[in-house]
């Protein structure tokens, strides 16, 4: 089913269900944030110094590159150059990847300097927002794994589309939701 | 074709959502909850106050419970439809629904308990008190495994016509992922996570009601469809 560019919904329909429903949540989450910041600025401000922000700009970057190997993916896809696309997929998750290792640095370094999801509100959302998102890295990682198997098998072709967009999709979806909640925890003033 | 056993399995659903709202809501009154940080005393009121009104509630609550047994049953046999002869999938969204009769049985008798006596110590009330808490809500994972056998079962259906449309997958694994903050409640006692907060509490009820209503709809768009194809054929 090949639709005019204009009015084409990238990948099947009900992944936008998934895509749009975990955006409302999310931006439930970052009202519930702001809101509960209005009452005690002073310790979200102070316990923000605590966070590196080297770190998070550093997985910004990260996830900002990774949108945009997906992006050349996608168009190496439509072109119908599968193999070229598995490498810029294979790319994406090395960012994926990179962005894991720098997390878990992150969390140990909190950690052991004894701060915990228990320490006070502010840490509380910062564990719980970054856990849930990089659920979703761990399970995007999954997809583009996915993808890249797809994509190098000898039988690809554009019937396979469908699938690459909708991955490809859900991959934006992890980097938009960092976009927000990078300068949420990280930079707010 | 069983057409009618199925839908009163599926309007079984619909039975489960009213009973356990009128019994566990308006009747006992644990919506909205009590927050976590009452003390024993507060906690003792409570179900000093409005003994019998908690003791009938939580008996219905009960009873509604077991309206979810022939309702996982039929989300299995439209999903066996699917899967045909090695049917795993199935089997587990039943298993995972049948452990999800458990914790919609328990928690009220827990509770139960504490309202069978109200003039017991009150510290042994608050201990009962947060042991049916804990467990109504920290148990997400046999939902959250139910969910995503569903979507998977979905995703695998190869067939001319689906047994239901792929946007419930999807669906599903949204609302498996709203369950998640559940789990989270053993650590807080105020805020959002507690088990009276807004994104531990209040939003995957919300969504689980949605889930009831959506999945119902679904079950009966599917069943007129089977019941149609085996007329015809």
């Amino acid at each position: 089913m090949v639709s005019s560019s204009k009015n084409h919904v990238p990948g099947e329909v009900g992944i936008w269900v998934l895509i749009l429903g975990d955006m409302v949540v999310f931006g439930l989450f970052f009202l519930v944030f702001v809101y509960y910041r209005g009452f005690d600025i002073e310790l979200y401000t102070q316990s923000q110094k605590a966070l590196n922000q080297n770190y998070g700009a550093f997985n910004t970057l990260l996830l900002l590159a990774s949108s945009w190997f997906v992006v050349m993916a996608v168009e190496s896809a439509r072109a119908d150059h599968g193999r070229r696309a598995a490498k810029y997929f294979g790319l994406a998750l090395l960012c994926g990847s990179g962005f894991s290792v720098v997390k878990v640095v992150e969390y140990s370094e909190k950690l052991a300097a004894g701060l915990t999801i228990t320490s006070n509100e502010f840490f509380m959302y910062y564990y719980i927002f970054t856990g849930l998102h990089f659920l979703h890295v761990v399970i995007g990682m999954g997809v583009l794994i996915f993808l890249i198997v797809k994509t190098r098998a000898h039988t690809f072709s554009r019937q396979d589309m469908v699938a690459v967009e909708s991955g490809a999709s859900f991959w934006h979806l992890v980097d938009l939701l960092w976009i927000v909640l990078f300068p949420l925890l990280y930079l707010m003033k | 074709m069983n057409t009618k056993s199925q839908l009163f399995c599926a309007w079984c659903g619909v039975g489960f959502v009213v009973l356990f709202t009128l019994g566990w809501w308006i009747i006992a009154s644990y919506v909205p909850p009590m927050s976590p940080t009452l003390t024993s005393t507060e906690v003792a009121a409570f179900y000093q106050q409005n003994t019998n009104a908690i003791r009938f509630g939580l008996m219905l609550t009960m009873i509604s419970a077991a309206l979810t047994a022939p309702w996982v049953a039929v989300i299995a046999v439209q999903l066996k439809r699917i899967e045909g002869e090695f049917p795993v999938l199935t089997y587990t969204q039943l298993v995972a629904g049948a452990v999800g009769i458990v914790v919609l049985l328990l928690p009220p008798l827990i509770w139960t308990t504490v309202a069978f006596r109200p003039d017991r110590d009150p510290e042994l009330m608050l201990l009962m008190n947060d042991f049916g808490w804990l467990l109504f809500i920290m148990t997400f994972s046999p939902a959250f495994i139910q969910n995503l056998v569903i979507a998977l079962a979905i995703f695998s259906d190869q067939g001319a016509v689906p047994v239901f449309p792929r946007w419930l997958a999807y669906f599903n694994i949204w609302v498996a992922i709203l369950f998640i903050p559940g789990g989270l409640i053993t650590f807080f006692k105020v805020g959002p996570f507690a088990w009276n907060g807004l994104l531990a509490f209040w939003l995957p009820l919300i969504i689980f009601f949605a889930w009831f209503l959506v999945m119902f709809l679904a079950l009966l768009k599917t069943i007129k469809a089977q019941s149609h194809t085996a007329q015809t054929a």
